[in-house]
């Protein structure tokens, strides 16, 4: 601060260079350009009970907001719980960069991690797809036909995904994972033995609860199990996001991953 | 162009529950919050791209040295659900812009709040709060 306070000083600029307790202070109204509007508009959220497919599954399709982790995968564990990772790990953990981030790099979430943007759920008879509009306008595909994880995979961002219903969720479990994303902004790490079990509920017309159990012994002493829940919005579309069409400022995230 | 109350209200509602998750990246690892600044000048380039939309602007200091400032915004997606568009800015308007110095010493900053040419005072869908926070999770 000082540095930069003196720089200005000497420069003798136009601009103002306020005191770090304007931070603090509650800003002056502002508005949208469009003089409305916010991520907040469009359609109140529905409230009810979910409905059902013709063949008598919940429908889960929708434009969803949220349902994991984005900043600290802990904020999902339950209360009083804490992440069972390896020393190891930590120690990873504690020494990424900000800027080493994949996603930070326009390189996929994996799982269970999610994007700040909407994403959409379609149903097919044979596959479920979550089609994500953010990092990095990309897709999941699981598989709703019966099968297999195959026996030998090749680790891969989003790994293999079969799917199937017990009551009313729809449990889907995925392996086949590279080890190369993080859970989170902070670099909370994994291992390619990730085995993910998400469990899929849409308690109501406008919640999805995600439920996603972590089984990873090469970074964790044990599994752990994380919740979120994914928010409706209704009236929304997808919109395009190419993450990579011009990244360079990336260079510029200089600090550590802990500092978000 | 008149607002009412309560959108004004729900909307610095918005910004002040925002927390920085709402990028594709860390705000904290590239920008300081505990260094505010504010910057007066003129728009001379604007780049409506993904990740992150960006315009500069040519800061003139009081020797007549000028200082060209690049300016994070939002990406364009959550640009437009908050009532941008790419015309929103242009070549040459005079704007006054509220953000966040970058952490690095270059001159950047995350575009917080920006007075438009036309004195509308705007938020700009910056990464440390453009959107709606995320889901929060269930206990």
């Amino acid at each position: 601060m000082r540095r930069v306070s003196l720089f200005f000083a000497a420069l003798g600029c136009a601009f103002i260079v306020t005191g770090s307790l304007m931070a603090q202070q509650t800003p002056p109204a502002t508005t949208s350009p469009a003089g409305s509007g916010g991520l907040n508009r469009g359609p109140a959220v529905p409230t009810g009970p979910a409905l059902r497919l013709p063949n008598g599954t919940i429908d889960l399709s929708g434009v969803w907001q949220g349902g994991g982790p984005v900043g600290n995968i802990a904020d999902g564990l339950a209360k009083g719980e804490t992440l069972p990772i390896r020393p190891e790990w930590k120690k990873t953990m504690d020494g990424r960069k900000a800027m080493q981030d994949p996603e930070a790099n326009c390189l996929p979430t994996g799982v269970p991690r999610r994007d700040p943007y909407p994403w959409r759920i379609l149903q097919t008879p044979t596959h479920t797809f979550l089609l994500f509009e953010g990092n990095i306008h990309s897709y999941r595909q699981i598989f709703m036909d019966g099968r297999k994880h195959p026996a030998d995979l090749d680790p891969t961002w989003y790994g293999h995904s079969v799917g199937r219903w017990e009551g009313d969720t729809l449990v889907v479990d995925t392996v086949g994972f590279n080890d190369k994303f993080w859970f989170d902004f902070i670099g909370t790490p994994h291992t390619e033995q990730l085995h993910t079990v998400e469990r899929y509920t849409r308690t109501n017309m406008g919640s999805l609860v995600i439920e996603t159990t972590i089984d990873d012994l090469g970074a964790y002493t044990k599994p752990f199990t994380i919740t979120f829940t994914a928010r409706l919005r209704p009236g929304e579309e997808l919109m395009e996001y190419i993450c990579n069409e011009n990244n360079e400022w990336v260079k510029h995230i200089v600090g550590s991953a802990k500092e978000f | 162009m008149k607002v009412s109350l309560s959108v004004l209200t729900a909307l610095v509602g918005l910004m002040l529950s925002a927390g920085t998750a709402l990028a594709h990246h860390s705000f904290a690892a590239e920008y300081d919050a505990n260094k505010p600044i504010t910057l007066k000048g003129t728009v001379s380039k604007v780049e409506w791209m993904n990740p992150h939309a960006r315009f500069y602007v040519d800061v003139r200091d009081e020797k007549g040295t000028v200082t060209n400032w690049n300016l994070e915004l939002a990406s364009p997606n959550v640009l437009v659900r908050n009532g941008w568009t790419r015309k929103s800015l242009n070549v040459g308007d005079e704007v006054v812009v509220e953000g966040s110095l970058a952490k690095d010493g270059s001159k950047m900053a995350n575009a917080r709040v920006v007075k438009l040419a036309d004195g509308r005072r705007v938020f700009a869908g910056s990464s440390g709060g453009d959107a709606a926070p995320p889901a929060q999770p269930q206990k």
